[in-house]
């Protein structure tokens, strides 16, 4: 079906070609050359989503070249229905975040645009790749763009900022560069990562490369306690910045913990879940309580941001159908809603020029239209029903709750907290009384802002709506994931999650997602 | 010890690449002499011509596997060396290249400078070539001659003057390390021949002559605890110097350690991987935390310069065929990135006169191509992917991990975090902060030659790596059946 079309190259390398394009075009150029190529990216994806086979839990789209040939390293990629909808987010997103810097960019702009377009391709490139080398080369070459983008273009303590986040990242991936060695040499002299998925390694053995990943991955998500460098990373990156990093970035984390933490180290992995668990919850509550006492926007988003994490790794490490399947939903509807909202910050920075709840008090009566965006996309953020979050969220908590109940009524705790923070956010910059310059114009949203910010309102109805397609793509890649999870499981495990394995196995699915009606059915 | 000085052809023609150079060398300095009209320029490009004839030879023996012997032993010419020699001709050819705007500068002598250059190449190359002890010395001696008058080249200038003594004088220091090491050697086993050295039993004679070898040669690689004189001597020597100081003569000396340690020492291996795991861990950490302070490019790069070689002896201490596959492949990165590197700073410095690290403030407003370019050299250096640094690391680690030296590895690993950081501040400077003078850098055309084959070299090793891989390894072919895991290096280090 796939016709050994090389589409994942072809949608790897394009933004890179934009790139050089850009790189040798004149200054003026570079916004549309950004803006051609990104579209033109997206429009390549979109035959992905087509073309994709949801019946079949293996990889597709697959390409594969010997690259080098001691150690064998390949230029392998495909993608499954964990990765395809990640890679679509990242396409979808970046034309946006051209979009949302037009003009909010002014100096260096060709600079500006190449380093976005390297991210798409190496955040790309992460998602598709079946070789771990590979797989460490994008994910390594994505720091240094990141580290420009704060670094040139953000705000006043930017370079501390942007040196907190290379350095907290380098350090995690190095550890991950250790594990990709020992797996090499344990694994059976391959970097394949589907073949080193199927081998099994000794239980301390695994132990510590699941510490050396977990390193790696949680600094990115990031996971309660190594999240610093994410508020300081937000508050100072411009608008394009954030919005990549919230939406693509962080995602990188958790997808590295379902494509090799969870089936590379299962023994580790059911080992170390309980510990996973108490820190999302404590991400979830610890986040959400940050966000309520902060006055600057994007650090208060910033904040919900580790508590929205925390609810996918919460979902990933529950370890059955609804939470696996919650999480990455999860992290979707994460990708739009905080996308969204670090987009509306973007749009009233540009006006006021301050990032201060109380200097952009009151915005419903001068910015209507904008009122209605930012209200849109903060419910969203709190899960209201109806709205994406909700559905992800709610998968989400039923998975914690089949693990432990009480894990879960204390993240849900974290909507209430949620529900909280946005509400009083929203509270005082739409319906807040304007504070300090009353008399200020202020021009509602344009044609350009407000045609990026559409889409994502469709989003957040359609997968609040009517996930079925979404939850479709993944069934079968997660499927395969938890089979290889449920090899493992050991008696320690809880009793619900034993027999949720059993059923499986027997070829039935414990909760079946059909619809919307469906699962409202069963809401407690 | 007797020699048969019937050469024949065919062992002519193994000295070839050498007599080739040494015929050109003569040829320039005639023509330096006799014809007034020459312009340094020009000779700088015939230089450069004779570098390359030397290199197509070199290149025609590698495909059709020319190798042999000479003099019993005391000039080898495998595979190994002709991959050193090679190396050390690019780097003679792209140093050469980037001296040509420098040399414009000099007072005096302009034209013996590629004379020195070429000479020092020479010597050099009889090092990849050395096969016992005596020829270790003499050769080692005779390329650090030219280095000796080339690093002191700016006569009025206190600093190169400073630069010139204290290389002569840890220089000569090191030389007597050595005579004295050979000569215990020599007194324990009774023969000076690698090869033969190698049926020998040990003693504690021959324990402190080798000591004193690797000293001596630790000088010329300068890894810690023999690097003192690298900072003050980089910075006050002639940039391109500098440049020439920092690879060609590390990757000669490499070849000599890896010959005199592979072939003479193999037996000894166990204690041998010590010595490298010590030196590896303390060079890559004194180098990077020192560089983190410095304020002046050419010191930066010196003390970066250390770090790398203590990730070259890496492979050294994995001791196996693996770990010389990755010294060689590492060797090659390290070329590009570091002469590429040097070459910004020789463009740079022309023109601003100066190597602060805070005058390369906004660089990359006064010329894109130069930041861009440093930017992507050190990353190399630093090891990001996907540039030829990270491939050049990733099989160092393979090959430390091969050997279960995780203690070497955590440090290593820990290192590229600290270099990182002091590459970064110059990223910074180049890129973030803004420029006290925006003119714009122009860079003449050799230079930016160079900048090039630097930039191309960097990529290529990252993006396509095989070809130059496979090439390190069958340089290193004979290595093959050297001593699999030690034990006693294990149970010490193997935690």
């Amino acid at each position: 079906m796939t016709n050994g079309f090389p589409w994942l190259t072809l949608i790897i390398f394009l933004p890179l070609v934009g790139a050089g394009m850009i790189a040798v075009a004149k200054e003026s150029l570079a916004r549309q050359i950004a803006l051609a190529c990104s579209t033109l990216v997206l429009l390549l994806s979109l035959p992905l989503w087509a073309l994709f086979d949801p019946s079949s839990a293996g990889m597709q789209f697959v390409e594969r070249h010997r690259w080098i040939a001691s150690p064998p390293i390949y230029y392998a990629l495909g993608i499954d229905g964990i990765s395809l909808p990640l890679v679509l987010l990242t396409t979808f997103l970046t034309p946006l975040c051209v979009l949302v810097s037009w003009t909010a960019i002014e100096k260096r702009v060709k600079e500006f645009m190449i380093s976005l377009l390297v991210m798409e391709t190496a955040t790309i490139g992460v998602f598709c790749a079946l070789d771990f080398v590979l797989f460490y080369i994008f994910w390594e070459t994505m720091l240094i763009p990141m580290y420009l983008l704060i670094g040139v273009w953000g705000g006043p303590n930017r370079i501390y900022a942007a040196i907190k986040f290379f350095l907290y990242t380098l350090a995690g991936s190095i550890l991950l560069l250790v594990a990709l060695i020992v797996l090499y040499f344990q694994g059976g002299q391959t970097f394949d990562i589907l073949a080193l998925s199927q081998a099994s390694y000794a239980k301390d053995l695994q132990f510590w490369l699941f510490l050396a990943m977990f390193a790696a991955f949680a600094v990115k998500v990031p996971m309660f306690p190594f999240h610093t460098w994410l508020p300081d990373a937000h508050v100072e990156a411009p608008t394009a910045g954030s919005v990549i990093l919230a939406s693509v970035l962080l995602k990188m984390g958790t997808y590295g913990f379902l494509r090799f933490s969870l089936p590379m180290l299962p023994d580790a992995s059911a080992t170390f879940t309980p510990l996973m668990m108490v820190l999302s919850v404590i991400a979830i509550i610890y986040g959400a309580y940050m966000a309520l006492a902060q006055e600057d926007l994007k650090k208060l988003i910033a904040y919900s941001s580790v508590s929205h994490m925390g609810f996918v790794t919460l979902g990933i490490f529950a370890m059955n159908p609804q939470g696996i399947e919650g999480a990455i939903l999860q992290m979707i509807n994460h990708g739009i809603t905080t996308g969204a909202l670090f987009m509306c910050v973007g749009i009233i920075y540009e006006r006021t020029h301050s990032r201060q709840i109380v200097d952009n008090a009151g915005l419903a009566k001068p910015m209507p239209r904008y009122a209605t965006f930012f209200v849109i996309f903060a419910l969203s953020s709190v899960g209201l029903p109806g709205m994406n979050s909700f559905v992800g969220e709610f998968f989400v908590l039923v998975g914690a709750f089949v693990w432990d109940k009480f894990v879960a009524t204390l993240a849900a705790l974290g909507v209430i907290l949620a529900a909280a923070y946005i509400l009083y956010m929203v509270q005082r910059v739409v319906y807040g009384m304007p504070g300090v310059e009353p008399s200020r114009k202020l021009v509602d949203v344009n044609w350009r802002e407000f045609g990026m910010l559409v889409p994502l309102v469709g989003f957040v109805f359609w997968i609040g709506l009517y996930p079925k397609p979404v939850l479709d793509v993944m069934h079968a890649s997660v499927d395969q994931l938890l089979a290889r999870q449920g090899l493992v499981m050991t008696a320690e495990a809880p009793r619900a999650v034993q027999e949720n394995v059993i059923r499986l196995s027997s070829g039935t699915r414990p909760f079946e997602p059909a619809g919307l009606e469906s699962r409202l059915d069963q809401e407690p | 010890m007797t020699f048969d000085l019937a050469l024949t052809g065919s062992d002519l023609l193994l000295l070839l690449p050498e007599i080739l150079l040494t015929l050109w060398l003569c040829l320039m300095v005639c023509l330096d002499f006799s014809m007034r009209k020459i312009t340094h320029q020009n000779l700088a490009y015939l230089g450069i011509g004779g570098v390359l004839a030397t290199l197509v030879v070199l290149i025609w023996f590698d495909l059709t596997g020319i190798t042999g012997t000479l003099f019993k032993n005391m000039f080898v010419l495998d595979r190994l060396a002709i991959f050193f020699k090679i190396f050390i001709l690019l780097a003679t050819a792209l140093v050469m290249c980037s001296s040509i705007d420098s040399v414009r500068t000099f007072r005096f002598f302009k034209g013996e400078y590629y004379f020195l250059v070429l000479m020092s190449t020479l010597g050099m190359m009889f090092m990849a070539s050395a096969g016992d002890l005596l020829s270790v010395f003499v050769t080692v001696e005779f390329s650090t001659f030219g280095f000796y008058v080339l690093v002191a080249y700016l006569r009025d200038d206190l600093r190169s003057s400073e630069a010139g003594l204290k290389f002569f004088i840890l220089g000569v220091f090191a030389a007597g390390l050595l005579a004295y090491g050979i000569s215990l050697v020599y007194g324990e086993t009774g023969t000076l021949i690698f090869s033969d050295i190698a049926g020998t039993s040990g003693s504690y004679g021959m324990t402190i002559g080798f000591l004193l070898i690797f000293a001596a040669l630790g000088f010329k690689i300068g890894a810690v605890p023999f690097h003192s004189w690298i900072p003050d001597t980089y910075q006050g020597a002639p940039t391109p110097v500098t440049a020439f100081l920092s690879i060609a003569p590390k990757g000669a000396a490499i070849a000599i350690l890896i010959r005199m340690f592979y072939v003479a020492l193999a037996s000894f291996k166990p204690m041998w991987v010590l010595l490298f795991i010590a030196g590896s861990i303390l060079s890559m950490t004194y180098g990077n935390i020192v560089a983190i302070a410095q304020k002046n490019i050419k010191r930066l790069l010196a003390y970066s310069g250390i770090a790398q070689i203590g990730n070259v002896l890496i492979g050294l201490a994995a001791g196996t065929k693996q770990g010389s596959d990755a010294i060689l492949f590492y060797l090659l990165t390290y070329l590009f990135a570091n002469l590429g590197a040097f070459a910004v700073v020789i463009g740079v410095s022309h023109i601003i006169k100066s190597d602060e690290i805070e005058d390369y403030s906004g660089l990359n407003r006064r010329s894109p191509f130069l930041a861009a370019s440093m930017l992507l050299f050190l990353l190399s250096l630093a090891g990001v992917p996907p540039l030829a640094g990270f491939i050049g690391k990733l099989y160092l680690f393979v090959a430390a991990i091969d050997q279960e030296l995780y203690t070497l590895l955590i440090f290593g690993l820990i290192n590229i975090i600290i270099s990182m950081y002091y590459y970064l501040i110059v990223v910074k400077k180049m890129y973030i902060n803004e420029p006290l003078d925006p003119s714009p850098l122009t860079v003449s055309i050799p230079l930016k030659t160079v900048v090039y084959v630097g930039i191309a070299g960097t990529l290529l090793l990252g993006i396509y790596p095989k070809p130059f891989i496979d090439w390190a390894v069958s340089a290193t072919l004979m290595f093959s059946n050297i001593a699999g895991p030690t034990a006693a290096a294990g149970s010490i280090f193997g935690g």
